[in-house]
């Protein structure tokens, strides 16, 4: 069974983001690029940009991951910007279809590791179909979702993961629906890892990251993550998630379906399911191997 | 001599692979063939057929007008009665004694097709060989093929008490259909990847892609048209030449993925095979109302080739340039068919393909050192997201060019072809080539074949001042061609002038000749 236990308050302050920003001092002659940030002053984003950095950083200077190898592969909203953020290899595609466009760069050339960031609204919304058939067919790639719940460079409209009575403009009287639990979709789905974290935690964001590149198979990270402009639940994030560790299938469904997304209960929080599959890439080698057909790499 | 085979029965007997057998092997033995397909969209029961004409002289179309029947079983012969002519010779296996009738008397099972071949053949006088070698071609490996040849052993050393001579060169034909040009045009444009979702008439290359994956990386379905598309643009961005195929349904969902083609600079190759629409329209047969999608569907504007082939020969030579242009200017190029084309069997004397070279990428993403970027965004040169007024000018300045070299480079190849003498110009494209060819004979006019749709040959502009009377033939309804002619060279053709045929059925020759002969041409 799972441990629970409360994170610790997650404020970022001044202070700690200033040291942030000097642990990464490394990375920045790798990473960074010289276009201007254009995200909210505040915005959990540059947690999630940084906890990125130093992923990617250490998996680089540790030799675990070269640096070219690395595609980032972004939707359409305030999550895509990351293309312009980080001085990698890497595509900005349109708003839904960031797997579609990874699936291509990965059978053009399986050396190839892409990395899609993708929001709510273009994963949940606009890519259901490729999000459920990216868990199927276990490509060898990460998916990282900025989830905050809400549709923000449009100027927050509900997505299909915004709670029940969240009144907007164009949901003057209240989201009716009950949103989607994207956890236990991807499980259901046959995802080979899952994981959920909190923006507010740089550290944790960083090791799943981590853990996610370096995995065998489709990675799948939801980041919960508050808009500070039209959907703040930086409060229930600090308050109201606990850690949780890596279970079984059964369990890590039954613990996916203890929180549904409102703004009430407990989320938990950590990597919920990991298994090694063969990949998609492996199967078709497999397949040719098999059928004595010509390897072109 | 053109000479007409029906080949009729269920949907399920295998009334498509009997022809192709048939059309191959006599190709062989020195006739030239065309073989049009025929079928609703069901897969046991109903009705499908084929039309195989047979000739000593080059043909391009088919004729209703059957000179010997294979019925496959007794409904053919009631649907296809007003077509019958008093010699016309039925080969059948269900007891009916009548003139002109042949009854085979096989067994009922998975060879009685090749009963049906060999009679033919038989009746034809032809040697066995040719059909036992494509026979054995076809089924190598299968556990039918032992079965199959003895069956044609058996019905050759009939008598069947019936000859017929139709005249035929020594020299053997090549014979392919659409879908199989556009794959060999593909195979040796060195494709790597083929995404395609199944559409009728366009599934037909995935099959041939999808056998031949010892020569291509990966032919793949993914979960929509709209998934296959943009692994399309995604595979062209790791490095390689992409491809995707579709029908008009599903190209509709795949314009949003040109469009970011049309942005990202990334070389894309798209398989277009029409048929009659709007929306799900006659699925299982032929038109020819994309062409204004092909050339413009997309938002936004960017650059791009449009090629529309006429015959299985054309299939390759086009699509190799599609290929070619498209990598060496970034640009999508559509390889325009549709199922009169890719589904029916065209045949030609031996010939040598002039393999066009295509140039290689210099960058792609893992290399070392390199960083290989692309956006949907409008950007700098850095490819960095920008929206300043003068990088968005200059940036569309930069694609919209493309356009011009395009026109440039494409001079290189046939944009169009002209055939024929006479004072009046029939203007047609796509599949319709063969019928008119064929009319020409009959007909004092010139026949102009457009080619290029993007960029268009403004030169044919000289044709249409010289001519005395501009036609049109068309299988659409709004005769979309004559829109881009219109734009291109100004000249605008006259509706009693525009012969359309939009019922799904292909033209054949005589309508042409009918329908111009009312219209005044000799």
């Amino acid at each position: 069974m799972a441990r629970q236990s409360k994170i610790k308050k997650a404020r970022i302050t001044k202070k700690e983001m200033k040291k942030a920003e000097k642990v990464c001092d490394i990375s920045k002659a790798w990473l960074d690029t010289n276009v201007k940030n254009t995200w909210c002053p505040g915005c959990p984003n540059f947690l999630i940009l940084d906890a990125f950095k130093r992923a990617i950083c250490e998996l680089a200077t540790s030799g675990q991951k070269k640096k070219e190898e690395l595609v980032v592969v972004t939707d359409i909203g305030c999550n895509a910007k990351i293309y312009d953020y980080v001085s990698l290899s890497g595509i900005n595609a349109l708003h839904g279809r960031i797997l579609p466009l990874a699936f291509g760069i990965k059978a053009g050339n399986p050396n190839l590791k892409p990395v899609c960031f993708g929001g709510d609204g273009g994963t949940y919304n606009e890519g259901l179909s490729h999000f459920l058939n990216a868990c199927r067919y276990n490509m060898d790639m990460t998916l990282i979702v900025h989830n905050n719940q809400v549709f923000s460079l449009t100027a927050g409209q509900a997505s299909t993961v915004t709670e029940q009575g969240f009144v907007e403009k164009t949901h003057p009287f209240g989201v009716k629906e009950k949103p989607f639990n994207p956890i236990a979709l991807a499980l259901e789905a046959g995802v080979s890892f899952v994981a959920r974290v909190s923006a507010l935690d740089i550290m944790e964001m960083k090791r799943v990251m981590q853990e996610a590149i370096m995995h065998k198979g489709f990675a799948f990270i939801e980041i919960l993550q508050p808009c500070i402009v039209f959907h703040n639940n930086s409060d229930f994030l600090r308050t109201s998630t606990y850690k949780i560790n890596e279970m079984d299938f059964e369990n890590a469904l039954k613990e996916a379906r203890k929180w549904n997304y409102s703004q009430e209960g407990k989320a938990g929080l950590g990597i919920f399911f990991r298994k090694q599959d063969r990949t998609f890439e492996q199967k078709n080698l497999e397949w040719k191997l098999r059928n004595k057909i010509k390897i072109i790499s | 001599m053109r000479f007409n085979i029906l080949i009729g029965g269920r949907a399920g007997q295998g009334i498509n692979e009997l022809a192709n057998i048939l059309s191959r092997a006599l190709g062989k033995a020195g006739f030239y063939v065309f073989n049009y397909r025929d079928y609703g969209s069901l897969i046991t029961g109903g009705h499908n057929f084929n039309i195989l004409c047979i000739s000593d002289k080059k043909i391009g179309s088919f004729d209703y007008k059957y000179d010997v029947v294979l019925a496959l079983n007794k409904e053919t012969l009631e649907i296809h009665r007003q077509n019958f002519h008093k010699n016309t010779t039925f080969i059948i296996n269900f007891n009916e004694n009548r003139e002109n009738f042949i009854f085979l008397n096989a067994n009922k099972d998975k060879t009685e097709n090749m009963a049906f071949a060999t009679a033919l053949f038989k009746i034809l006088g032809l040697e066995k060989d040719y059909l036992l070698d494509e026979v054995k071609k076809r089924f190598a490996g299968k556990s039918m093929l032992e079965k199959d040849i003895e069956v044609i052993e058996h019905f050759y050393s009939k008598d069947f008490d019936k000859e017929i001579k139709v005249n035929h060169e020594k020299t053997s034909k090549v014979v392919l259909n659409g879908a199989e040009g556009t794959a060999k045009g593909a195979v040796i444009s060195g494709v790597d990847v083929y995404f395609a979702y199944p559409m009728t008439p366009a599934t037909t290359l995935l099959n041939f892609l999808a056998k031949e994956q010892d020569k291509i990386f990966f032919a793949y379905t993914f979960e929509d048209e709209i998934s296959c598309a943009n692994a399309g643009v995604g595979a062209s961005f790791s490095g390689n030449r992409a491809m995707i195929g579709t029908s008009g349904g599903g190209f509709d969902l795949m314009t949003e993925a040109l469009s970011l083609q049309g942005m990202t600079e990334l070389p894309l190759v798209v398989y277009l095979a029409q048929r009659p629409g709007p929306s799900t329209g006659v699925p299982t047969y032929t038109g020819q109302n994309d062409l204004l999608v092909a050339c413009f569907g997309g938002h936004g504007e960017f650059s791009r080739v449009v090629i529309a082939p006429g015959n299985a020969k054309e299939c390759i030579e086009k699509t190799n340039e599609a290929f070619y242009l498209a990598e060496k200017f970034g640009v999508t190029s559509i390889i325009l068919t549709d199922k009169h084309l890719v589904e029916s069997d065209f045949s030609f004397n031996e010939f040598k393909l002039k393999e066009i070279k295509i140039p290689e990428r210099k960058l792609k993403p893992g290399m070392p050192g390199i960083l290989f970027r692309r956006s949907s965004y409008e950007h700098d040169s850095d490819w960095n997201n920008a929206e300043d007024a003068k990088n968005v000018k200059e940036s569309f300045e930069k694609r919209l060019e493309k356009q011009k070299m395009l026109e440039k480079e494409a001079k290189k190849f046939e944009m169009y072809k002209i055939y024929g003498k006479g004072k009046d110009l029939i203007i047609g494209w796509g599949s319709t080539k063969g019928a008119i060819l064929d009319a020409l004979d009959s007909l004092d006019a010139r026949f102009l074949q457009i080619l290029y749709m993007s960029p268009f040959p403004k030169e044919i502009s000289g044709f249409i001042k010289n001519a005395r009377t501009v036609f049109i033939v068309e299988n659409n309804a709004t005769s979309q061609l004559s829109k881009l002619v219109a734009q291109n060279t100004g000249f605008i053709i006259e509706d009693r002038n525009k012969i359309l045929k939009f019922d799904g059925r292909p033209f054949i020759p005589q309508e042409i000749i009918d329908e111009l002969k009312k219209r005044g041409v000799k």
